[in-house]
């Protein structure tokens, strides 16, 4: 397994330098280095198969309080010197940021065990290996029932490695490598078409539950014949690990990170300490839990990970931030600054919610009138700044009635708010044995009394 | 800024790559080297947030062997990567045939040697940055200024992008390309005590408008001149009434019009995604094959087109990334589902004679896929005045703030800034918090008007699809138009 450690230094080192050169008052290096490999199925066949090989290479300029940043996917030394060139004549000709107030200092970096975070088996995977993975997916699938008509999905792997440094003296390196499979099997009976869905996440490939998912993705569409229509309104819901993730993701991003509080966009703005969910939610992020694929130490200006508390029995304990969203708040990072999609900013990217010891049947037992969910497709919020928010179900919804699931759902829409949805739950399920990639780290499967489906297939 | 480090010049360098596929037993090859260059400004709240230039220079290689394809691309454009890139492009496709229960085929396209770039007047990385923060700094205090009490929150957005493209196939195509476009907007948020913020954007959200033009199109967008209109909407909505909740008239204007098409044509009309391929992340589509010429997708004054050759269009191109010639391609013709957005694979899987030429990549390390053009409404014999004039009861919607569509593309819910009545014909009072849901062949079916003097192609640079996931620029033309018994304000509990 070829480490690139000393290369990716050697290269920040140069843009430090060539900064320093330029007279900037401080500067950040950062490069990210990545192989990707996806074999993508549909059809019961591999349908698209790729691999990327990238290197995202940032010099950030500082002169005084006037930024400028190049972002390039090039490697040449003389390329690195000219793009800390036009980095410092973009900080020169930049205004003042009144809100910056420096780079992050250097801090020790957790004991996390670096090693756990690599496995040379996914390092070396092959596009043979990921085909045999996606043949075993499919006839799997297809063993089920005869009624499966189609496996979708894909199985990935990725080796990662990273370097941030900044003119103040942080200096962080890391090597990653990940595995992971997403099924979704659809199986027709006539005219009707059903779709089931599961996936794992692995740090070693050999790990991956392959037939495991597609056992249980395919087993949901063979459930899902027979399906019927509800009228939308106000349900019991019992969200299965992957529904919840959904929900606690757009919880977290649209609640917790200090950007949207300082731009007027969080429903949780000025409700620090106020108990806006159910005290049976316990919710933090930690990127430091071994456990998780997603493992990390640092974040993406090299400040070190630690774990947040967000939610403690219901109320609302803490915001993530990096440098620029702490300084202007007067606090420290908490290590969650992240180059996401559009602008940086900090988020929750290793989410763990507390569980709980019911399992997903038990939920459905104590379920009078209610929904099943497997998972929700096309989140966004209706209102950010009231918490609201629109998804539709996917991939297996069943209707529960008097303890017993009663019949398959065709799809349902709900609009509601966060803090309506989340005030009350009944029941929190155990962990799910599959792993995921993140934003989400572990998330329980959940009962809610009160959920509100606001459309179907019809209306 | 950047200079390629080949070690050859390209057009070696590509025919040293498909001949490397070719021996290995590629039936097909194609290389594209590509650079991107943007140029990112943000200004909010008086501070400049972002100044950035991004740069990407690399290349991709897909090969069809044994009758699977494969893709593989890299940033080291070094005669020796690109070989071995290749034949790892060759190993990928032969895993791909080996789970293949049919060859893939491959429409005709025929191989040119050409070149072509998106017209413009002024280059706009070669207007000085400057002069661009100090105009986005302006309108940005300009904002901040408007009503201190109330307007918190002020943000201006600039982008310039540029991409120069080579194509190469086993076939013998040879094209260049030049792409540029360039865009922005502002938006600003009121707060007044008691009222949850209200925000307005302009021209458009999310980063504004784009077009495939020069500097000269950012300038027609005259962004100082429409701070006070806009700021403005942006105080009264604090106080404005809630949009109903009924079954109502709806007038959508060009930008949530653009993502209504985008979402609920576009994407259902995009042949991959109706033959399975998207089943698993995006989706499928309900306007499946068996459906082709006979599905009443609207009424009959709907006519969608995809169209890659619309001056100024953000989908606008020469070729797309198989060498396939831009053209125009009915989608919906008076209401009736008569096309699709292809691929040369796609096409010939459901027996078409030629692709649509609507497959791009976002990055040369990417694999091009069937990505949307200009995907437009064409006008009807409308104007926009005459459409409110000719409305008794109706609310009239603009500028998108939230979108969600199943993965079929039936059921929709999007969210607009603002909307305002309509009552006698006439504009009315604002509202706040306008939401709209339906199904999408029945509100299609609903629409009996759309405006011609409002029409112009609207470009957003936001649109996702595929995994690895890619960010696609995308055109949407279209002016006002009104659909009937529309569902109006869900908002869900709070």
């Amino acid at each position: 397994m070829d480490s690139n450690k000393e290369l990716l230094l050697s290269k920040a080192e140069l843009i430090l330098k060539e900064a320093e050169k330029q007279g900037a008052s401080q500067s950040q290096a950062t490069i990210n280095l990545t192989n990707l490999n996806l074999t993508r199925l549909a059809n019961s066949i591999i349908d698209q198969n790729v691999a990327e090989h990238h290197v995202k290479v940032k010099a950030l300029l500082y002169f005084g309080k006037k930024k400028g940043s190049v972002n390039f996917e090039i490697f040449e030394d003389t390329d690195i010197k000219n793009a800390v060139s036009q980095a410092a004549s973009l900080a020169r000709i930049s205004r003042e940021n009144e809100d910056f107030k420096s780079l992050p200092n250097p801090k020790k970096y957790p004991s996390l065990n670096l090693g756990s975070l690599v496995c040379e088996a996914t390092y070396n995977t092959t596009p043979e290996l990921r085909a045999e993975y996606a043949k075993l997916a499919i006839d799997t699938a297809h063993d089920v029932d005869s009624r499966v008509a189609a496996v979708a999905g894909y199985v990935q792997n990725t080796t990662s490695e990273r370097v941030v440094m900044n003119s103040l003296g942080v200096a962080g390196y890391e090597m990653r490598t990940s595995s992971d499979i997403e099924l979704t099997i659809l199986a027709r009976d006539g005219a009707e078409e059903t779709a089931g869905w599961s996936g794992d996440a692995r740090r070693d490939v050999r790990d991956l539950k392959v037939e495991e998912i597609a056992r249980v993705a395919a087993e949901k569409s063979a459930e899902g014949f027979g399906m019927k229509d509800l009228p939308p309104g106000e349900f019991e819901v019992i969200l299965e690990p992957a529904a919840t993730a959904g929900l606690l993701f757009y919880t977290s991003m649209l609640g917790f990170g200090a950007r949207r509080h300082q731009e007027f966009m969080s429903y949780l703005r000025d409700r620090i300490g106020e108990e806006v969910f159910s005290e049976k939610l316990t919710m933090y992020d930690n990127a430091l839990d071994e456990r998780l694929v997603g493992a990390s130490l640092f974040d993406d200006e090299g400040v070190p990970h630690q774990k947040v508390e967000l939610v403690d029995k219901g109320v609302v304990k803490n915001l993530v931030y990096d440098t620029l969203t702490a300084g202007k708040d007067g606090v420290e990072s908490t290590g969650n600054h992240a180059q996401w999609w559009g602008p940086a900013e900090p988020i929750a990217r290793h989410i763990i919610a507390e569980e709980g010891n019911s399992s997903i049947d038990d939920m459905i037992s104590e379920t009078k009138k209610g929904v099943l969910v497997t998972h929700f497709h096309y989140m966004n919020p209706v209102d950010p700044t009231q918490g609201v928010l629109t998804a539709l179900t996917r991939d297996g919804t069943w209707y529960i009635e008097e303890g017993e699931v009663k019949y398959p759902l065709r799809t349902l829409r709900f609009t509601d708010a966060i803090p309506r949805f989340f005030k009350d739950i009944d029941m929190i399920g155990k962990h799910s044995k599959f792993l995921t990639r993140p934003p989400y780290g572990m998330i329980p499967g959940m009962k809610l009394p009160s959920f509100r489906f606001s459309g179907s297939k019809k209306e | 800024m950047f200079t390629l480090h080949s070690e050859k010049p390209l057009k070696d360098m590509t025919e040293s790559a498909l001949e490397v596929c070719r021996n290995l037993g590629a039936s097909y090859a194609d290389i594209r080297i590509v650079t991107i260059k943007d140029e990112d400004i943000s200004v909010k709240l008086g501070n400049v947030s972002v100044l950035e230039l991004r740069e990407t220079i690399g290349f991709g290689i897909r090969c069809l062997v044994d009758g699977g394809f494969g893709f593989a691309g890299s940033y080291d454009i070094s005669a020796d990567k690109v070989r071995r890139i290749a034949e790892l492009s060759v190993r990928i496709a032969k895993a791909s045939a080996s789970t293949r229960k049919k060859p893939v085929e491959l429409v005709d396209v025929k191989a040119v040697k050409d070149s072509y770039t998106t017209p413009y007047k002024k280059n706009p990385f070669k207007v000085p940055i400057e002069e661009k923060v100090n105009y986005l700094v302006e309108v940005d205090k300009r904002l901040g200024e408007y009503n201190p009490d109330l307007i918190k929150f002020t943000n201006v957005d600039y982008r310039s992008h540029s991409e120069d493209k080579v194509f190469s196939s086993s076939e013998g195509a040879y094209i260049t390309q030049k792409i540029v476009f360039c865009g922005g907007g502002f938006s600003c948020m009121a707060i007044s005590p008691g009222s949850p913020p209200q925000r307005r954007s302009y021209p458009g959200s999310f980063r504004g408008d784009f077009s495939t033009s020069g500097y000269e199109f950012f300038e027609s967008r005259k962004l100082l001149e429409h701070v006070e209109e806009v700021a403005e909407e942006a105080v009264t909505l604090t106080t404005a009434k809630q949009c109903p909740t009924e079954k109502a008239t709806v007038l959508l204007d060009g930008h949530q019009l653009m993502l209504q098409i985008h979402e609920s044509c576009g994407h259902p009309t995009e042949l991959d995604r109706v033959l399975g391929t998207e089943a698993a992340f995006a989706g499928t589509s309900f306007m499946t094959v068996d459906k082709l010429n006979s599905l009443r997708y609207g009424s009959d004054h709907v006519t969608l087109v995809a169209d890659s050759t619309n001056p100024g269009g953000l989908g606008t191109f020469g070729y797309d990334d198989e060498g396939v010639k831009a053209k125009r391609v009915e989608l919906v013709k008076n209401g009736l589902f008569v096309g699709y957005q292809s691929s040369r694979e796609t096409a010939a899987l459901i027996g078409l004679s030629e692709s649509s030429g609507g497959m791009r990549a976002d990055n040369p390390q990417k694999l091009p896929l069937i990505r949307m053009v200009n995907i437009n409404l064409e006008p009807t014999d409308w104007k926009r005045n005459e459409i409110i004039e000719d409305t008794k009861n109706g609310i009239l919607m603009s500028t998108n703030k939230s979108w969600s569509i199943d993965d079929k593309r039936e059921n929709f819910q999007f969210g607009t800034e603002i909307a305002w009545e309509i009552i006698d014909g006439e504009i009315g009072q604002i509202l706040k918090n306008p939401t709209y849901t339906g199904i999408t062949p029945e509100f299609w079916g609903s629409m009996d008007a759309s405006s011609k003097d409002d029409w112009r192609v609207w470009g957003t640079p936001n649109c996702g699809k595929g995994q690895p996931p890619q960010v696609m620029y995308v055109g949407h033309g279209c002016g006002t138009a009104r659909f009937h018994n529309v569902r109006v304000g869900i908002m869900g509990g709070k």
